[in-house]
């Protein structure tokens, strides 16, 4: 009996930290979205919060940001991710193995960098007074940094969008990358002698066998920018903002009658990644090429 | 002539650490297989035969040499474009695609219209004995099943012409047997040109019209399975179709002697004077009996047998001649009437005798 039940006993405190911290935060967040908030005396359940929340125009701005931004940053993270895999792959093929292992440990660097300090990288390279309208003014392909286009701290969000595409890259190349690596050599000969030339070759063998795990990739690229902080914070701009910023902002507002505003923002961005994932989930196991792949 | 021509081809392999010393050489090798044609490549493992497939399949670059299909140089021409099949030692199916679409997978590259490939790869797939087959994994059938799959893969595609790489070694026997006479079935039926590619003795006799025994790099000799049985060009050849017994020895004026002097008769063929190697084939080295008498001219040989085997369906006697121990074949029969220790007689038909040089 001891012996059955020693390593669940040996896990128990791990997994109980995890499960108070977790759902704990999730369900007291919860409560408190709802109304239920005992330090201003309200312990109804309603939802107030929500329906306030919904009818604000800055949280469809936010939301309408949130998912620009993390969708085209995902998007991007995810082809330049996928197109660097495939480029290794066909170096790897075509016996450049040296320089195809050099190159691909120069790309996982910026997995390295923390993201505050890709912010910063970011806000030093494109901010008008940055590093490349000053290289571009002094070329002389561009009169004055003023003519530099604003993609830091822009409406748009382009600055967010870049420091997540350069995050991201390498993640997407991790997690693909090491799929290709397992196609065989041979695969390569056999389809050369049925005809297929490099460009068939990617996408009749490598993109659908690399597909699942690329669309994994991209899917956790877009929940973490989805619901990231401190990059949007860093270089976005304060109207409209970013969700989880916005919710930064409700909850730090001065006023205790905001903060279940600011929890139905995290309540409702928990519960869009519950969906995206299992939208996800289901295309991953559709697309599950590799079955049965040893 | 639509038929496959190798010339002069020549690869060499080096070192990887200095790329300076060769590994491995691929000596200057022609070959020519006509349309329709099987030809293997016979030879020990490393010794080249995989190598001349790739360099004809283009998957390798020679130093040296041409390949030309009909009057057409195809050197150079990459492999997705010379429209060759090759079947592998291993099935190498695509584990994400369906075995419908890992055999309509050439025909796709040659932009077949989807519903014509479709119905080719069925129609094929009922050839190697696969129907129904089109919608499964490849990991939901047998190794046997893959490379029957790989099989119709090759032939779904109409290839100029089919190279084979030991395509069923990695079969177990009773499969092995039966891939054979299914590729020799297929074969004849399509009439593709075959280039095979195998170590097995058995296999390469039982296919081919012709075969090319290679080794150490060096393409030996080429003839028919017949030719090269009974007329072996070299003891290396000779031994490597099986046969033990080589005799080295001397002639001089039409009378050959062995080295250790045990064996010596007197030969009606024309053969240089010096050293020689003679090959005598075991069914030709026969027992003399009361039944059967030596023609006059015959070579006579007397030994004491050491050794019976039997051999499915027959005998294999050890017999020292001299110094020499010879091997013959012998019928039920014959190998009952004999024992170990024994003494015995034997001759050979002058017309069989086979001399060669090395």
């Amino acid at each position: 009996m001891w012996q059955k039940s020693k390593p669940y006993l040996l896990l128990l405190p791990a997994t109980g930290a995890i499960v108070l911290l977790f759902f704990g935060g999730l369900f007291d967040g919860m409560l408190k979205s709802l109304g239920y908030f005992p330090a201003i005396a309200e312990r109804q359940l309603h939802l107030t919060a929500y329906t306030e929340l919904l009818s604000s125009d800055s949280f469809w701005e936010s939301l309408s940001l949130t998912l620009r931004v993390a969708a085209i940053s995902s998007l991007l993270a995810g082809i330049v991710g996928g197109m660097l895999a495939i480029a290794l792959f066909m170096m790897n093929q075509s016996a450049k193995v040296k320089e195809s292992r050099l190159l691909q440990r120069l790309f996982q660097l910026p997995l390295t960098i923390p993201h505050l300090v890709a912010g910063y990288v970011i806000v030093l390279l494109f901010m008008q007074s940055g590093l490349f309208s000053k290289f571009l003014a002094t070329v002389g392909i561009i009169d004055q940094i003023t003519d530099f286009p604003v993609l830091v701290n822009d409406p748009f969000g382009w600055g967010i969008i870049l420091a997540y595409t350069w995050k991201e890259v390498p993640f997407v190349l991790l997690m693909v990358y090491p799929l290709l690596a397992r196609i065989r050599d041979s695969w390569r000969d056999v389809s050369r002698v049925y005809g297929a030339g490099n460009l068939s070759f990617i996408r009749e063998i490598a993109l659908p066998i690399m597909m699942p795990s690329w669309i994994i990739a991209v899917f956790i690229v877009f929940v973490f920018t989805f619901s990231a902080f401190e990059i949007p914070f860093l270089l976005g701009v304060t109207y409209p903002s970013m969700l989880p910023v916005y919710s930064f902002q409700l909850y730090m507002s001065g006023t205790l009658a905001d903060r279940p505003e600011a929890l139905a923002v995290n309540i409702i961005l928990a519960l869009m990644t519950i969906v995206l994932g299992l939208i996800a989930y289901y295309f991953s196991k559709r697309w599950n090429v590799t079955k049965g792949w040893q | 002539m639509n038929g496959l021509r190798i010339e002069q081809i020549e690869k060499k392999y080096m070192t990887a650490e200095t790329d300076q010393k060769e590994s491995f050489t691929l000596e200057p090798i022609d070959l020519a297989i006509r349309e329709g044609e099987f030809v293997s490549l016979l030879g020990p493992s490393g010794c080249g035969k995989t190598t001349l497939l790739k360099l004809t399949a283009g998957l390798l670059q020679p130093d040296a040499g041409k390949i030309r299909f009909g009057n057409k140089d195809i050197t150079r021409m990459p492999p997705e474009a010379r429209r060759f099949s090759m079947v592998f030692q291993e099935p190498l199916l695509f584990p994400h695609m369906t075995i419908g679409d890992n055999v309509s997978f050439g025909l796709k590259m040659q932009k077949v219209a989807k519903k014509e490939r479709q119905f080719e790869a069925t129609r094929m797939l009922e050839v190697v004995g696969l129907a129904g087959y089109e919608s499964r994994f490849p990991e939901e059938l047998s190794g046997g099943q893959q490379q029957r799959a790989a099989l119709a893969r090759a032939l779904v595609a109409k290839p100029r012409v089919l190279l084979m790489d030991e395509p069923f070694s990695a079969l177990d026997p009773g499969l092995r047997e039966e891939m054979r006479e299914l590729l020799s079935g297929i074969q004849r039926e399509l009439g593709v040109t075959v280039l095979f590619v195998t170590h097995d003795r058995e296999e390469a006799f039982e296919m081919s019209d012709r075969i090319g025994i290679m080794s150490d790099g060096r393409l030996l000799q080429v003839g028919t399975p017949t030719e090269l049985y009974e007329q072996p060009a070299s003891t290396k050849v000779a031994s490597f179709l099986g046969l033990k017994n080589i005799i080295k020895g001397n002639i001089k004026a039409g009378h050959f002697a062995s080295e250790d002097g045990g064996i010596e008769f007197h030969t009606d063929k024309t053969v240089i004077d010096g050293t020689q190697f003679l090959i005598l084939r075991p069914e030709v080295v026969l027992p003399v009996t009361s039944s059967r008498k030596p023609p006059n001219d015959s070579v006579h040989l007397k030994g004491k047998v050491t050794k019976l085997k039997f051999k499915q369906g027959s005998y294999i006697a050890q017999i020292l001649a001299g110094n020499q121990q010879l091997e013959c074949l012998l019928s039920r029969e014959e190998a009952e009437k004999l024992e170990p220790e024994k003494i015995i007689e034997l001759y050979v038909n002058q017309n069989e005798l086979q001399f060669v040089e090395h």
